[in-house]
């Protein structure tokens, strides 16, 4: 077990280090020259040399590389290129963090309620009409661009019902309750195609654990239909579930960052789609390498939960 | 390969070939059919609601908005099936010998494979951008960047499956290169399931050309394309919601033809390969 989880951290460490390393290089590839961003066009070569300088950018790049790479092991990620002052990029990732956390595992939280009961409904009815209606709301709710299907509901929503802001975010920090009212119809949007997707999965591994033979047989036993379901059924369905929630968390948080930049919240997302478009590259860097942490930070505690619902894994 | 007949008896499947072969006309012939042009500015007939004359309404350039959705739609299949493409192409070919090559290739391939799967699907795209620029060129990568993996990781453990079959192992004591076997054995056997894979990926790729160009980091206007025409609709949105409204419909139509058509393939697939496309 630790030899595994040895193993483990040490492939972890692996793929952090292999991203950086593309991550970094990439954007040295990229065209468009920091320091002539940062001063502008016509900046004097001798400012430009300073700039320069100061950035470590006239290194090698070997060395600028263990340079940032030592910096972002200590939190530092440098400075941002094109916000007034040089604002350190490590304070604006912590500042945005949170936000983005928040509003994906606000998101998560309804595509996994979503999809529970439908897909539960679904597999329990199959082939009758609600099985049907709930397995073509599936694939329309695949069907939909997320940001397009934000758009339509502020239009219904927020306009018809106030109580939800159509623009704007109350950040967790400040308040809780408006939090969520405020990140509701971003939560929703992003969560709609992920609810489609997970209530199929969820609807394909109930039918295949309800007519395995352990389920008959709990049924002879004579207990009763609910807590066959619950232990028996769903349970088992849930290893494949899960695991499927763990492929798809990536394309959820590809969901966050257009939301985000939609519906003005400041959070990692907003702030990665701005950098991009002021070629700011050590935000850019930053968020890129921040967005794997968290892919493969999820990763693992979807390997964890499995492991849980399914301890032949742990073997 | 697949048979024609249980294609047409899976009812699943043939909604979404018709719809698919509606929106593959529409964005054809139809583009071809009507009376506007996709540029062509009318300054008396400014965002006027969807009529008779212009069924989706017009932009804020008295622009048909119908004829632009065509036309753009076309743009948008093009720069998603390029993508794909793409992606199919040079996934199959790197699953494929590195499943057959085993050892380091193999290890390399999985390493590359789990990286770019650690990225959030949108932000290896913006990434992109950033490194290469934004345009119609860079979308094409972009998408080919984002199924890479996929198609590799699939045509490498559908090889894998298939090694194992009594043919292969036929080829094999007859003495063919391997090369040959994997193009004249395994590669007609798993086109199938590449198949299934390159119609779902299709509709992905349309819904990431738009998210792209819906930040206006894709592809750039006058083009019109599907993401184009959404940003453009989300400027006025309050005068005129009819244009973006309508055109996200017409794309969620496009993309549930594409969608249906692809569980329906994926019914039909070979059952050993099923797990696999999963």
């Amino acid at each position: 077990m630790l030899r595994a989880l040895a193993q483990r951290g040490l492939a972890l460490a692996g793929t952090i280090l292999a991203g950086a390393l593309v991550v970094f290089f990439a954007m040295k590839a990229a065209p468009g020259d920091p320091a002539l961003t940062a001063l502008g066009e016509n900046a004097r070569p001798e400012l430009v040399a300073a700039f320069r300088h100061t950035h470590h950018l006239d290194l090698p790049l070997t060395t600028q590389f263990a340079h940032w790479l030592s910096g972002a092991l200590h939190g530092d990620f440098g400075q941002s290129l094109t916000l007034a002052g040089g604002v350190p990029v490590a304070g604006l990732i912590a500042t945005r963090l949170p936000v983005t956390a928040f509003i994906g595992a606000y998101a998560l939280m309804l595509a996994v309620l979503i999809s529970l009961a439908i897909g539960t409904i679904a597999a329990l009815r199959r082939g009758r009409f609600a099985d049907t209606l709930a397995t073509s709301f599936a694939v329309l709710g695949v069907s939909m661009p997320d940001f397009w299907l934000g758009y339509v509901l502020i239009f219904f929503l927020a306009l018809n019902f106030p109580i939800f802001p159509s623009y704007g975010f109350i950040s967790p920090v400040q308040s809780l309750p408006g939090a969520l009212l405020s990140g509701f119809l971003p939560a929703l949007a992003i969560a709609a195609p992920m609810a489609a997707v997970f209530a199929r999965i969820l609807r394909a591994a109930l039918l295949e654990v309800l007519h395995r033979e352990y389920v008959t047989v709990a049924r002879s036993f004579g207990l009763g239909e609910k807590f066959i379901f619950l232990h028996y059924v769903l349970r088992n369905a849930l290893i494949a579930y899960v695991t499927v929630i763990g492929l798809q968390v990536r394309y959820l948080l590809g969901g966050v960052v257009v939301i985000e930049r939609i519906f003005g919240i400041p959070g990692l997302g907003s702030l990665m789609v701005d950098a991009a478009f002021g070629r700011d590259f050590p935000v850019v860097q930053a968020c890129a390498l921040t967005f794997l942490v968290i892919v493969l930070a999820s990763n693992l505690l979807v390997d964890l939960v499995c492991t849980r619902l399914d301890p032949r894994r742990a073997a | 390969m697949l048979a024609f007949r249980p294609l047409l008896r899976n009812r699943t499947m043939l909604a979404g070939l018709t719809i698919t072969i509606f929106v593959l006309l529409a964005v054809t012939l139809g583009a071809a059919l009507v009376p506007y042009s996709d540029t062509q500015m009318d300054f008396l007939n400014i965002l006027t609601p969807p009529s008779l004359s212009h069924p989706l309404g017009t932009d804020s350039f008295g622009r048909d908005v119908l004829t632009r959705v065509l036309v753009g739609g076309r743009v948008s299949l093009i720069i998603s099936a390029c993508g794909v493409a793409l992606a199919a192409m040079f996934g199959t070919l790197a699953g494929m010998s590195a499943a057959w090559l085993g050892g380091w290739p193999e290890t390399l391939l999985l390493g590359l494979v789990d990286l770019l799967f650690a990225f959030p699907s949108f932000v290896l795209a913006l990434f992109l951008m950033v490194v290469l620029g934004y345009g119609t060129q860079d979308v094409i990568l972009a998408i080919a960047l984002v199924y890479f993996p996929i198609f590799s990781r699939l045509s490498r453990s559908l090889t894998r499956v298939l090694m194992g079959e009594p043919y292969v192992q036929a080829a094999r004591l007859i003495g063919q290169p391997g090369r040959m076997i994997l193009l004249r054995e395994i590669l007609p056997n798993i086109l199938s399931a590449l198949l299934v894979q390159a119609t779902i990926a299709l509709a992905f790729g349309i819904v990431m050309e738009a998210g792209l160009s819906f930040l206006g980091l894709g592809v750039q206007p006058p083009t019109p394309s599907l993401g184009v025409i959404l940003a453009d609709g989300r400027e006025y949105f309050q005068k005129a919601p009819w244009v973006l409204t309508l055109t996200g419909l017409a794309v969620s139509i496009a993309l549930l033809g594409l969608n249906l058509f692809g569980d329906g393939l994926r019914d039909l697939a070979d059952p050993k390969l099923r797990q696999a496309l999963r």
